[in-house]
């Protein structure tokens, strides 16, 4: 096996009055893609840079399949980065832009030439090699990047939004080609976004991030079907969130009472289990809301009229005002709508009783 | 279309009270003083053979050369210290570094040559301190010499050979020598690899403005060379001052002109002339 | 991003050593001005202000400051007018086409001072220009030029030029734009270029020892004077005065720099 396993242990970066991350500790196992995501000041750059020994933390460790790395300079820990914006020397070739690392590493320039080519293979840009970074696209800066990046075999992998500078098209194919690359080499990398998709799509583990606290650290799937706060799940993905009492909370589900009617809610895994008679918010995805046919009928059931649509191609989004549960969101593919949507139209909304997860609100 | 085209007019109107003090107060001085060259004492190119035969004359641009060489070379390297230094600091003591480039720069030349002179010379208060600390027995020739000339022309161009080097650090990116450090560069090999290429065209600026500003100087040399070490400045107000041989004189300054000329010319490759002396002369 | 980078303790160090270089020998004057000798020494028995007394009270160091000021002055009104509008007119046409005025106006700054003082002791001959007040203030005013395009020359570059084509737009002549909507935005670069030209003049010597001699006598001239012949520490004391004048300008443009930002 070739990658390796970080930890993050209590790792607090304090600057005078402001903490950036408070308190964080995570595991990521060997070959493992990590996401660190949260909106812009949420502390995930600052984790990243600490890994990379670029900052210094206040309190906690960093370690690198088991060995304390924290006080180690960043040109010591070999670890491969990808800079936002690239940072490829605009002096230099591309050729020589990949063979950095390899020079200051004193290698022989017959190594060096062996694997800055196998390298640019990997990437597809052998033919660029003698051009200098200004001459090339976005995209083919960015495969630089990530040549000049993987060339010394490094312990681990950093991409500090790696495709931010890039527009959405060119964002989703290389998205694929990072995904591919990954499995390829089957190195441990450590990414940062502040796109959900992009995280959704590329990693195995998600750490996501608010005010420097980790909030919930999972698989992609988990994070999104059993979201534990508000943020989470307001975070990643859209969400309904539906107010309300909960009733004879168990193992098996529970009952929301909301004024107008009562929310069948069954635990479909491990989630926050809000107290019996408590107040408690359930996270509600508009794609799990059905619209029901006349006589159809669900678990739970909720009349509306469409207070506005939009066509999505694939699909609608509709807001329907409800009288008691406020205003809800649905999407649901076209072929399903029993109905062409019109704004005033009366409809009966449906969803499954494990389709609505409870979530914790978030400390202020 | 008449309107514009008077709009027009009026903008070129405003570029006339400059061009023509130039043109009438600059240029035609210089143009009619340096033809002389050509006329006195006799049309024709004896003047200019002088460069070929008379040793003096050679002697002359010789030193000239090797001084301004020398001068260039020492204010680049110190210029390049103060300059990293200002890239690197922090906000705070980035000013205190600048107002140490500044204030040089716009106190007088005679002020700061006084002050060498009163710091080196035989009595100075360099020869006297380390004489009584017993350093020294004999007072050391540290002025009205090439050394002397030096001091003071290298102290003169630091502050311009560190506007323009500063300017292209500026533009450096730090992400760019963080990524070399991540990339496994230690602090040398960053500088080298990375630092000093991408600031070179700000040395190659800052090397010719220092180089040409050096060529036609003349208070620092004649005032620290003491009339010992003449450089051309001092010499064609020898000539044309003193023994009144105007011919000889106006070639040197011909020549002078030329070397400049020429400089610049060489350079304008590589270097933006405009934004060299936007930085140089604010 | 802390710590990705630092200058090494030899860069550091010479780093140090070229300030200190830079501004020492600048200070040293201040105390040998105070001296109780009378030579050029640091003070040995106290400090005084004979010399600073000897300075104020001669009547021609008095003569040879107001007339560099006046000269001064002078000239700084000629740079600055000429300065200005020469530069708003190059921003206003395209660059290309004012490149060479461009190129013209930063001749002074290229070539080297001993040579137009040559060219102007032969050309102030016919014009009786030589050591008069007029023939001086063109020198330095001339000269001074430069300084003004290029301060406020910057100062436009930072302009919109959507302001003025509003400005004609609704219907302004050119010099109701110029004084109402460019001047008032490009005020600091002006009073900059006109203190940079006044400490010019004030502080040119060159030219003055080829076309003035006896009527026109400037502060640098008498300076120049004093260290070739009596190495006093009046001398000094001038020097001090100098400084500190020459810092003051420098303040009052700091201080306009920040308020225009």
């Amino acid at each position: 096996m070739k990658g390796h396993a970080l930890s993050l242990r209590r790792l607090t970066k304090r600057y005078g009055d402001f903490t950036a991350v408070d308190d964080v500790s995570l595991e990521v196992e060997q070959g493992q893609f990590l996401t660190l995501l949260g909106p812009s000041g949420s502390g995930k750059t600052t984790i990243l840079m600490a890994v990379a020994g670029f900052v210094e933390p206040t309190d906690g460790h960093v370690l690198l399949d088991g060995r304390d790395i924290t006080p180690l300079p960043p040109e010591k820990r070999d670890f491969g980065m990808v800079f936002q914006g690239y940072a490829l020397f605009p002096h230099m070739s591309v050729a020589d832009n990949v063979a950095f690392p390899l020079r200051v590493r004193g290698q022989s320039r017959a190594d060096r030439e062996a694997k800055v080519r196998a390298a640019l293979d990997l990437v597809q840009l052998s033919a660029f090699a003698e051009r200098l970074p200004k001459q090339l696209s976005g995209g083919q800066q960015q495969r630089v990047a990530l040549a000049r990046a993987l060339v010394f075999d490094p312990n681990l992998l950093l991409l500090d939004e790696p495709l931010s500078a890039l527009d959405k098209k060119l964002r989703a194919e290389l998205q694929e080609e990072l995904k591919a690359l990954h499995r390829r080499i089957g190195r441990t990398f450590v990414n940062v976004t502040h796109d959900q998709e992009e995280a959704l799509s590329l990693s195995d583990r998600i750490a996501i991030l608010n005010h420097g606290k980790l909030v919930q650290f999972g698989g992609p799937g988990e994070l999104y079907e059993r979201p534990r706060t508000r943020f989470v799940a307001d975070f990643l993905g859209k969400s309904n969130f539906l107010q309300g009492i909960a009733r004879g909370p168990d193992a098996a589900g529970m009952l929301l009472e909301t004024p107008g009617q009562g929310i069948h809610v069954r635990f479909a895994g491990p989630v926050h289990m809000p107290r019996d008679g408590g107040r408690a918010l359930l996270s509600l995805r508009p794609e799990k809301i059905t619209v029901l046919n006349p006589g159809e009928t669900a678990e739970n059931v909720v009349e509306g009229t469409v207070r506005a649509f939009a066509y999505l191609g694939a699909g609608f989004s509709l807001v329907v005002e409800t009288a008691h549960l406020g205003e809800i969101r649905a999407v649901l593919p076209a072929w399903q709508s029993p109905v062409a949507p019109a704004e005033g139209l009366p409809v009966r909304l449906g969803w499954a009783a494990d389709a609505a997860v409870p979530v914790e609100e978030d400390a202020a | 279309m008449n309107a514009s085209g008077r709009a027009s007019l009026g903008w070129w109107l405003l570029l006339l009270p400059a061009v023509a003090l130039v043109l009438f107060f600059y240029v035609a001085p210089i143009v009619q003083v340096l033809t002389i060259s050509f006329t006195e004492p006799e049309p024709g190119l004896g003047n200019y053979e002088r460069l070929l035969t008379s040793e003096g004359v050679q002697r002359v641009i010789f030193t000239t050369l090797r001084i301004c060489l020398l001068t260039t070379f020492f204010a680049l390297l110190l210029g390049y210290a103060i300059a990293y230094a200002i890239t690197l600091a922090s906000p705070r003591a980035r000013s205190w570094w600048i107002l140490a480039v500044l204030v040089p720069l716009w106190i007088s030349v005679l002020v700061r040559a006084f002050a060498w002179v009163t710091l080196l010379r035989r009595q100075g208060l360099v020869n006297n301190t380390l004489m009584q600390a017993g350093v020294i027995s004999e007072p050391l020739p540290l002025v009205w010499n090439e050394f002397g000339i030096l001091v003071g022309m290298v102290h003169y161009m630091v502050p311009f050979a560190v506007l323009p080097m500063l300017a292209s650090m500026r533009e450096i990116e730090p992400r760019l020598l963080a990524a070399a450090r991540g990339l496994g560069a230690s602090r040398g090999q960053v500088f080298r690899q990375v630092f000093l290429p991408l600031s070179m065209p700000g040395v190659i600026a800052a090397g010719v403005l220092v180089f040409i500003f050096s060529l036609g100087f003349y208070i620092t040399p004649a005032i620290l060379g003491g009339g010992r070490t003449l450089m051309v400045a001092e010499w064609i107000a020898l000539q044309i001052l003193d023994l009144i041989r105007w011919g000889l004189g106006t070639m040197m300054a011909t020549m002078l002109v030329v070397a400049i000329m020429v400089t610049l010319l060489v350079f304008s490759r590589v270097v933006d002339l405009r934004r060299m002396f936007g930085s140089g002369g604010g | 991003m802390h710590g990705t980078h630092g200058a090494g303790p030899f860069g550091r160090g010479l780093a140090w050593i070229t300030a200190l270089y830079l501004v020492l020998p600048i200070l040293i004057v201040l105390p040998v001005a105070l001296t109780d000798q009378r030579f050029l020494s640091l003070p040995q028995d106290g400090i005084s202000f004979q010399h600073f007394r000897t300075v104020l009270t001669s009547p021609e160091w008095l003569g040879s400051i107001w007339q560099s000021f006046t000269i001064a002055l002078a000239s700084t009104v000629l740079s600055v007018v000429a300065g200005t509008l020469c530069a708003i007119g190059c921003w206003r046409i395209s660059r290309r086409a004012t490149d060479l005025v461009r190129l013209l106006m930063l001749l002074p700054l290229i070539i080297p001072s001993i040579i137009y003082a040559i060219g102007l002791y032969r050309y102030f001959g016919p014009l009786d220009l030589l050591d008069r007040f007029l023939g001086v203030v063109i020198a330095h005013g001339v000269t001074g030029i430069p300084y003004v395009v290029i301060t406020v020359s910057t100062a436009l570059a930072a302009f919109d030029p959507r302001l003025e084509q509003a400005a004609r737009g609704m219907g302004a002549s050119l010099s109701q734009t110029l004084r109402w909507v460019i001047l008032p935005r490009i005020m600091p670069g002006i009073v900059s270029g006109a203190i940079f030209a006044f400490i010019h003049s004030w502080d040119e010597l060159v030219m003055v020892l080829f076309i003035a001699s006896r009527d026109v006598f400037t502060l640098p001239r008498r300076i120049w004077d004093g260290i070739n012949e009596n190495l006093d520490p009046a001398m000094a004391a001038v020097a001090v005065l100098l400084i500190v004048f020459t810092l003051l300008l420098l303040l009052v443009d700091m201080a306009l720099r920040r308020r225009a930002q």
